[in-house]
């Protein structure tokens, strides 16, 4: 996790100016300082969901920061609201949706890494621009077409737009590794008797796994954090997701910030987990995707 | 690829009709009314489009944009410092660096309203014990900081992103470069502007043309910090897209408005494609 990009390693030649200097703290100290500042709404976040009811209700100050931390906001929380099930909701539609595009993703990308098909640029093109698709203009249009597929008020058909809104981002992430992926493996696997899909699911993407999780954890924090098809398509309090049941906190325990903090430490424990985990991947796919080599 | 062109092609489409027709949430599609051109005519002769227009490029989307890049450039720079890098820090340091972009953007506007807070916010907790101000100030709640106060929080979470980028950018500079402007001695300020600046133009174009997209498509941080308040004060194009549909039950008029974010939005997807296209992935 330490270092996301690699510099150049002409950077790490040993240079006379290369030695630690106690002058740097004039570099270093500040930076930490605003480090702390841009890091500081998310330990205030965290902090208060620790502290005790009684101690908010005047508003916290900085002083008391770690006098009598425990899980009581915790504790009211999962006992005053049905955020359990928002959690069970919020997980179901993601990993579904995740898996569905990965799947998708997988057999598109290889399409277009492995076949040079007439209108293949085209529709590559396509694939990037439907990142650019306002998709709160889609919000109208879908609404109604599911009103009248009856598919409002359902997980299939929150997990439908989901898929729609992931599917282009994963097949461009997923076509930068199958890129990578020799095609002698798909060679031997046809003389092995494979078909083309038993070729990528068996044999190119068991190779490809790295790939697959990075997509996979880019795809489900994207479905995860999403709020506003999920709030109007799930109107069912028994449907809310994570995000959704964060919100509707903001105003039914408008004065207990405790309880507010501790649905959104726990809404962003997944995202700061898998973003760790891909970090460093993710800083090189963004990077790869934004500057040209 | 079917499934895109079914999931994208045909809402754009159903949009554009339903642009034209009268409808409320509660209706079946079958009971919409043609009603022409009515709703175009009311989104642009009502004074809340101009407002929300104003406000989606200037407050929102450009002074955000603006002071990502900004901010984005000293941050990115200080992080890639080799003072950083001598000391092995470079690594916690870019962590920290990205920690706000790991919280959801509802999580994170929950975190900033608490600490905005006109009674109890550690903000204004701060500023009255200090002195500095007698009572809090209610930072969502007048007109006069509330742009500040949302125009923080989207900077906030989304400058780790650019961030990110212009690191890339960065590294991408060959170090032969800052030799030679060293030997021209050339000062700090002359390698920034005549080294850094102009290697990073086409990824600073890119940055530019991707927020600005996201920026002006958003919706989250208005209508979960303000919902367009105080009044309309801060409504943006988004938002009242939103509440043409789905508040004032006008479908037809929300679709007017997504309509015209659309042909704008077309505009600026152009250009990017343009500057993107002849990718080696491609």
């Amino acid at each position: 996790m330490s270092s996301g990009i690699q510099a150049p390693s002409h950077d790490y030649t040993f240079r006379a100016s290369d030695k630690r200097r106690p002058r740097d703290l004039l570099v270093i100290v500040p930076t930490f300082i605003l480090l702390l500042l841009l890091v500081f709404p998310v330990l205030w976040m965290v902090f208060t969901s620790l502290r005790p009811a009684s101690a908010l209700i005047g508003g916290t100050g900085l002083s008391e920061l770690f006098v009598d931390l425990g899980f009581d906001s915790y504790v009211r929380l999962f006992q005053g609201s049905d955020f359990a099930r928002f959690i069970g909701n919020s997980l179901l539609i993601s990993l579904v949706s995740t898996t569905c595009t990965l799947i998708l993703a997988s057999v598109a990308a290889y399409g277009f890494s492995r076949f040079r098909f007439r209108g293949r640029y085209p529709l590559l093109l396509v694939v990037l621009a439907t990142q650019l698709v306002p998709f709160v203009v889609l919000i109208t249009p879908v609404y109604l077409f599911f009103s009248t597929l009856g598919l409002l008020n359902t997980y299939f058909g929150l997990i439908i737009v989901y898929v729609a809104m992931t599917l282009p981002l994963a097949t461009y992430l997923m076509l930068g590794f199958l890129n990578t992926v020799p095609r002698m493996l798909d060679e031997a696997a046809r003389v092995d008797g494979c078909n083309t899909l038993q070729a990528i699911f068996r044999v190119i993407l068991p190779v490809a796994v790295p790939g697959l999780v990075s997509t996979g954890v880019t795809t489900f924090i994207a479905t995860w954090e999403e709020f506003l098809f999920a709030s109007v398509f799930l109107t069912d309090p028994n449907l809310k997701t994570v995000q959704v049941g964060l919100y509707g906190f903001f105003g039914e325990y408008a004065t207990d910030w405790g309880v507010i903090m501790a649905a959104a430490t726990i809404s962003a424990i997944p995202t700061i987990v898998l973003f760790s985990i891909i970090q460093r991947r993710l800083i090189t796919g963004v990077a790869a995707g934004s500057v040209k080599e | 690829m079917a499934i895109i062109a079914v999931l994208f092609l045909f809402p754009a489409v159903y949009n554009l009709v339903l642009s034209f027709q009268q409808l409320t949430p509660y209706q079946s599609p079958a009971e919409a009314v043609w009603v022409g051109l009515r709703n175009f005519v009311s989104v642009f002769t009502s004074p809340q489009t101009a407002t929300a227009a104003i406000n989606t490029a200037l407050p929102f989307t450009f002074a955000t944009v603006a002071a990502r890049v900004v901010l984005g450039l000293g941050l990115a720079q200080l992080l890639q410092s080799r003072t950083l890098a001598r000391w092995r820090l470079r690594g916690l340091a870019r962590t920290l660096a990205l920690l706000p972009w790991m919280i959801p953007p509802v999580a994170a506007v929950a975190s900033w309203r608490w600490m905005l807070n006109a009674n109890t916010g550690v903000i204004n907790q701060i500023l009255t014990s200090t002195g500095l101000v007698d009572s809090g100030i209610p930072f969502l709640a007048q007109t006069s900081t509330v742009w500040w106060a949302i125009d923080t929080i989207l900077v906030w979470r989304e400058l780790p992103f650019v961030v990110i980028v212009i690191m890339a950018g960065l590294q991408a500079i060959p170090q032969e470069q800052y030799e030679a402007a060293e030997l021209d001695s050339a000062n700090r300020w002359q390698r920034f502007r005549y080294v850094t600046l102009p290697n990073l133009r086409p990824v600073l174009l890119v940055v530019v043309l991707i927020t600005t997209i996201q920026t002006f498509n958003n919706f989250v941080y208005v209508w979960l910090t303000t919902g367009g308040g105080p009044g309309n004060y801060t409504q943006v194009l988004a938002t009242q897209l939103y509440s043409a549909a789905f508040i004032d039950n006008n479908l037809g008029q929300g679709a007017a408005i997504g309509l015209i974010m659309s042909i704008v939005m077309l505009i600026f997807a152009l250009v990017y494609l343009r500057i993107t296209s002849g990718k080696e992935n491609l």
